[in-house]
């Protein structure tokens, strides 16, 4: 019963994905129609409007066709990552996004990690020192730091490190893998803030929950020593619920991304996305969300199955 | 041996006295910063010195003087004023957004936790989608398209934090309802509506209220990042995030111009944060949430 | 104490000795200042033998567990002395409790459904709770079959459960987990924490005779904590009894039963209702449990006490020797002996008949209900096929064990849930689907059925006072009503309650009260049926009597029916003429109360009857039969 019960919950939850991208695809489709102005005009952008690019573009995005056939030709070019040229560039959309993807993976990762980390070894550490002013001091830090929106950490640390105490570079890329970590430190650190606050928060809160457990008492009154009452019971059941934020900490590190890459002015899909969105480069905006949209969406996928693999309650459950 | 235990009974005593009189005086802090920030948008026009919008390109940037508290900005213009102005841009949008976005959200929330069935699956699949986008990417990408601005993004953020509210206070009410209080208030004729807005709702009140908190702190923040992008005000408009924006280039001559509003978006925020988790102690601790 | 396992039970067992705990004191520090949880209680544990801790909740029984084995939750501090094997456990460090937890004392939780790590396997469970020298000896296979062993050694032959996770199981299944895995390190002494407080009444005898057996077996001392007199007169050696953190009366366990030596410990076994008769009328102690520093100073049930004097709260009279073994800390004992024996003979000695349920007219009629549930996508049959009937003003048993579907039954009548199948009238009203019916009818059904709610807590909306609910309740029921405050006040008046009450919210009252206004609330629409889901359950025993008394008081004065849905029969033998006993979504058996529980036709009726706890230690043996 357990497998096809399992199979049954990803196929379904698949399927969600599937439908809501597809939601998503309609909706991100017709801005072009929604938005104030012709579609021509749109698109035409500064270039001047001639008899001749206005035809060009029509035969291009196939604007005398019924707007199903149009979204039916935009969805097959979409799925082939081909989602019509940038119009202040004029250059493939796909083309620069597949330039700046990987920088802004590799910051999200970066980020990521270090949420994760330090925001556990925190949230742990206030649990366990309940009361006492190591536990109120983290608390008044990630209090502090929920509130302390990316931009404000940017620009502070740019100036503070980079600037005044030039410990980090405060501009460029980087050669190489290793100088290219070194100079996404800062952005990195100005990203996970928000992210590692919340999860100092809940991991505590979590934590606390755990301790006050009949279980965590009932171990402890077996003699199981302090280590493995910690991994094996405190440790695990807490993950668990961390484990569900994971939709909230990717959203805030997408939302950050945005912010970040452009405080720090990195050559990432958030700067790309934030210069389309002031210069009304609708095909970009268009390709960068749909884009942003499905790597959230599977993610949040994978965070869900994950959840599955580590809690047998809910594996068990749903295979009824 | 007693008197061991004596003792270390007295020193934790003796840190939970301490614990209670430090968040008793964390929480007048954090209400009084609030309180001026409420006069400050209230009446900033009337307390900043000069005209935040008067420009003076022959001073043009200069450090904090007697003359300029906070110096000025590239354009010559009065650093600390701005900074009392941008209060009223600061406040106005996300306390339209709390209160907005928690109406809607606590109408939908007790009536989806309450009754059930397809209203509740419609509102809660409503959210799932919302849940899995985040919300500055939708509005980076609305912004783009229907060219920006601080009311749009107002609306915007209503219209995104609202599902989330509703799930909250959902999960709330659906706690509540099979409690025999309310299937006794059923039991003895009360209609539905009366249920909901006299029974449940009180006793789902305390989160939310909290949560109208958290949810001004968190558009606070989000707006001033718009701002920051340059998708939020206009251009020149005296707002914390802008100041941010544009006072970046003076780093090195006016720090203070940039460190001002950062300030004042961290404290705000904080503060909020603080009462949000304030109120929900109190309301909670008058037996509403068990 | 690295020794194997085979030289280690028997030598070592018969020479140390057993925990001996001096002025144990326990207090709750907070912001406001200490609370006193515990104060100077003091007993013994030899090796094989049982001693009882008996009291009811806020008795601070729970809290002296915890404190003897170093458990006490932060904020928490405990004084005083326990000694073990010459050490003082009390001044113990964390490091120094892990190699006496569960070697040395093991400890059993109350709620088997919270004990167990829900993310791991029973199997690994066991495993993790073996000595680390025993587990580092064995390898994979070994240990998994040393835990199918320890398992078979509580009764779960099933090697299957090895593999499950605990919320896999039932709750009579967790529990002996849960023992084994307190077992797994050999502790000499086992402290049992209400082990069958919340299983089903037929479990709970089986693992209270597994408890006692494994005891004997292995020659442990153990400390048996249960707010049930009659559990712990079957279990153990000893009794103690402890009342609002103070020990009040302590003695051999068969000597106690025969004449207890305290106003509290003759008030609890009276107010126990009897399974086997009908008493005219049960003896409630007054009040409630008082926290411990409210009667500081004093003898601590002095506030409740029938027979107090200026002597008595003077000062904190101390425990000591009345008779052979027998302690008490009542200083009045001696003088009021006899007329506590007088009063016990009185109370207990006569059984009365119950009423004969004689023609009455038909209020409520049950016909062939059915009831499904949805469950992961599974129909589960809650009700199959129901038959009963209440009538005009008759007490009406639905007996039951969680899962028979009593409830459910109940809930329907109530008009809480909708019925599958089968049909329902009341008072002449086809009450099968409510929401057809026009609002008059709807209104006369409400007058007709009203509900009494187990959980008193959560029964009474916690942001309204007392008076607003009442007023509510009344007003909705005749909206032209006059003089609510005055009708409020009666109302409270006619459960017990004083009509200051009205201004007070449920936070400030006790679970008796809260219940009591429960009632009030019920008789604001002047029902002619209660249906009482377990009304009792919650509620501490000599709290417990004195709301049965109210029902059958207001049972006289209004003549209000009762359909009463409960797992005791005990309360069933008290308050109903005629009785359904319901197993599984069927009832199994129906009839005068007393020819169902005198002379029961179905296994499961006399499994049921079997089940009920009573003192004589021939109740556990039974359970093997």
């Amino acid at each position: 019963m357990g497998l096809s019960g399992i199979a049954y919950f990803i196929a379904r939850r698949v399927l969600t994905l599937v439908v809501m991208l597809f939601v998503i695809s309609v909706l991100i489709f017709s801005l072009l129609y929604l938005a104030p102005g012709n579609a021509v005009d749109i698109l035409l952008g500064a270039r001047p409007r001639t008899p001749e690019t206005v035809k060009l573009l029509t035969e291009q995005y196939h604007l005398d066709e019924p707007f199903l056939a149009q979204y039916w030709i935009w969805l097959k070019g979409a799925l082939h990552f081909d989602f019509g040229e940038s119009i202040q560039t004029t250059l493939p959309v796909a083309h620069q996004i597949k330039e700046r993807l990987p920088t802004s993976l590799l910051l999200a990762a970066y980020a990521f990690v270090l949420e994760m980390s330090f925001g556990l070894l925190f949230g742990i550490l206030a649990a366990r020192k309940r009361r006492t002013g190591v536990d109120r001091g983290i608390v008044a830090i990630s209090v502090v730091g929920v509130s302390t929106p990316a931009f404000v950490s940017g620009v502070l640390m740019l100036f503070a490190f980079a600037v005044q105490l030039r410990w980090f570079p405060a501009f460029g890329a980087g050669e190489g893998f290793m100088d290219e970590v070194w100079h996404l430190t800062l952005p990195a650190i100005s990203l996970a803030i928000v992210g590692t606050a919340y999860i100092v928060k809940h991991t505590r809160a979590a934590v606390i929950s755990v301790l006050d457990q009949d279980y965590v008492t009932f171990a402890r009154a077996r003699g199981l020593s302090s280590v493995s009452v910690m991994l094996g019971y405190i440790l695990r059941n807490s993950l668990i619920s961390v484990l569900g934020l994971s939709a909230m900490i990717l959203s805030f590190l997408v939302v950050g991304a945005v912010i970040v890459e452009t405080t720090f002015s990195i050559s990432g899909i958030g700067q790309l996305l934030v210069q389309a969105a002031t210069s009304q480069d609708l095909p970009m905006i268009q390709g960068v969300g749909i884009l942003v949209a499905a790597i959230v969406m599977i993610a949040n996928l994978a965070a869900d199955l994950a959840y599955l693999a580590f809690d047998p309650r809910i594996r068990l459950r749903s295979a009824k | 041996m007693t008197d061991l235990v004596a003792t270390q009974g007295q020193a934790r005593r003796r840190r939970l006295g301490s614990k209670l009189d430090f968040s008793r005086w964390l929480s007048w802090a954090c209400f009084a910063f609030l309180g001026l920030v409420v006069v400050l948008a209230l009446f900033g026009p009337l307390i900043a010195p000069r005209d935040p919008y008067a420009q003076d390109l022959a001073l043009g940037l200069v450090k904090p003087s007697s003359e300029h508290w906070l110096g000025t900005d590239d354009l010559g213009r009065d650093v600390f004023s701005r900074v009392i102005a941008g209060t009223r841009t600061a406040v106005v949008g996300p306390v339209v957004i709390a209160l907005g976005s928690m109406a809607i959200g606590n109408v939908l929330g007790v009536l989806a936790g309450y009754r059930g069935g397809r209203l509740d699956s419609t509102i809660m699949r409503w959210a799932d989608l919302m849940f899995s986008l985040p919300s500055m990417l939708v509005i980076v990408v609305v912004a783009g398209t229907f060219g920006g601005g601080y009311w749009l993004s107002v609306g915007l953020l209503i219209a995104l934090t609202a599902p989330f509210d509703a799930r909250i206070i959902r999960g709330a009410t659906i706690e509540q309802a099979p409690r025999p209080y309310v299937e006794a208030a059923k039991s003895v004729g009360l209609s539905d509506t009366r249920i909901m807005a006299m029974h449940v709702w009180p006793n789902v009140s305390p989160i939310a209220v909290a949560n109208t908190c958290l949810v001004f702190a968190s558009s606070l923040v989000s707006l001033a990042g718009l701002s920051f992008l340059g998708l939020g005000v206009s251009a020149g408009t005296p707002d914390w995030g802008l100041m941010v924006s544009e006072g970046r280039s003076l780093l090195f001559t006016n720090p203070v111009a940039v460190l001002a509003p950062a300030t004042m978006i961290v404290l705000t925020a904080t503060a909020m944060n603080l009462a949000g988790d304030w109120v929900y102690d109190r309301l909670s601790a008058q037996g509403a949430i068990r | 104490m690295s020794q194997p396992l085979s030289t280690q039970s028997g030598a070592i067992r018969g020479t140390s000795g057993g925990l001996n705990v001096q002025k144990l004191r326990i207090e709750r520090v907070g912001p406001h200042g200490a609370h006193t949880i515990v104060s100077e209680i003091s007993l013994k544990v030899e090796p094989g033998e049982t001693v009882g801790i008996v009291g009811e909740s806020g008795s601070g029984k729970s809290m002296t567990a915890k404190a003897i084995t170093g458990l006490l939750p932060p904020a928490f501090v405990a004084s005083g002395q326990a000694i073990y094997n010459g050490r003082d456990l009390l001044a113990l460090r964390e490091r120094e409790w892990q190699s006496v937890r569960g070697r040395e004392i093991g400890l059993v939780m109350q709620n088997p459904f919270t004990m167990l790590n829900p993310v791991v396997r029973c199997g690994k469970i066991i495993e993790q709770s073996l000595r680390r020298d025993v587990r580092k000896r064995m390898n994979r296979r070994e240990r998994r079959s040393e835990a199918i062993r320890r398992l078979a050694e509580v009764g779960i032959d099933d090697e299957s459960v090895v593999d499950r996770y605990p919320f896999q199981l039932s709750g009579g299944m967790r529990q002996r987990v849960g023992i084994a895995a307190a077992l797994a390190r050999e502790p000499q002494i086992l402290i049992a924490d209400e082990p069958s407080t919340a299983l089903d009444v037929t479990t709970q005898r089986e693992i209270l005779a597994l408890i006692k057996s494994l005891q004997v077996a292995r020659g442990m001392g153990l400390i048996l904590i249960t707010h049930d007199l009659r559990i712990a007169f079957s279990m153990c050696d000893q009794v103690n009894v402890l009342y609002a953190g103070s020990l009040v009366e302590a003695g051999p366990a068969a000597d106690l039963e025969a004449e207890p030596l305290h106003p509290y410990t003759h008030g609890l076994l009276l107010s126990e209702p009897p399974a086997d008769r009908r008493v005219a009328e049960l003896v409630a102690i007054p009040g409630s449990v008082p926290t411990p520093d409210s009667v500081a100073g004093s003898c601590t049930f002095a506030p409740r006490c029938g027979w107090v004097r200026p002597e008595c709260t003077s000062g904190t009279p101390p425990l000591r020797i009345v008779g052979d073994g027998r302690m008490s800390g009542c200083v009045r004992i001696e003088e009021i002996r006899p007329e506590l024996a007088a009063h016990r003979a009185r109370a207990g000695g006569t059984a009365v008949p119950t009423g004969s349920p004689g023609r009455v007219n038909t209020l409520i009629t049950v016909n062939d209900v059915r009831k499904i549930f949805q469950s992961g996508g599974r129909d589960v049959a809650a009700l199959r096929s129901v038959s009963i009937h209440v009538g005009e003003g008759e007490g009406v048993g639905l007996v039951g064990e969680s899962g028979s579907g009593k409830s459910t039954l109940g809930r329907i009548i109530a008009g809480l849930e909708r019925l599958s199948s089968g049909s329902i009238e009341i008072a002449g009203i086809d009450a099968s689907d409510r929401s057809k019916l026009s609002r008059k009818d709807q209104r006369s059904l409400r007058s007709s059925v009203q509900m009494i709610f187990q959980d008193p807590y959560s029964s009474l909306n916690p942001m309204r006072t007392i008076g607003s609910t009442l007023q509510e309740t009344i007003s909705a029921h005749d909206p032209s009503a006059k003089n609510v405050e005055r009708l409020v006040a009666e109302l409270l008046l006619s459960v017990g309650l004083d009509p200051e009450h009205a201004q007070r919210k449920p936070a400030a009252l006790s679970g008796g009260q809260h219940q009591r206004v429960a009632i009030a609330r019920a008789l604001a629409v002047k029902p002619r049926v209660l249906i009482c889901d377990e009304p009792v359950a919650a509620l501490d025993v000599s709290v417990q009597a004195q709301i049965l008394n109210l029902f059958s008081s207001l049972r006289d004065e209004r003549g209000i029916g009762y359909l009463f849905i409960t797992h005791d029969l005990s309360i069933v033998r008290q308050v109903v003429e005629r009785a359904y006993v319901m197993c599984r979504g069927s009832i199994v058996e129906s009839g005068p109360v007393d020819d169902v529980l005198g002379s029961p036709k179905d296994p499961y009726t006399v499994r049921l009857l079997e089940s009920v706890p009573r003192s004589s230690d021939d109740w556990l043996n039974l359970g093997r039969s």
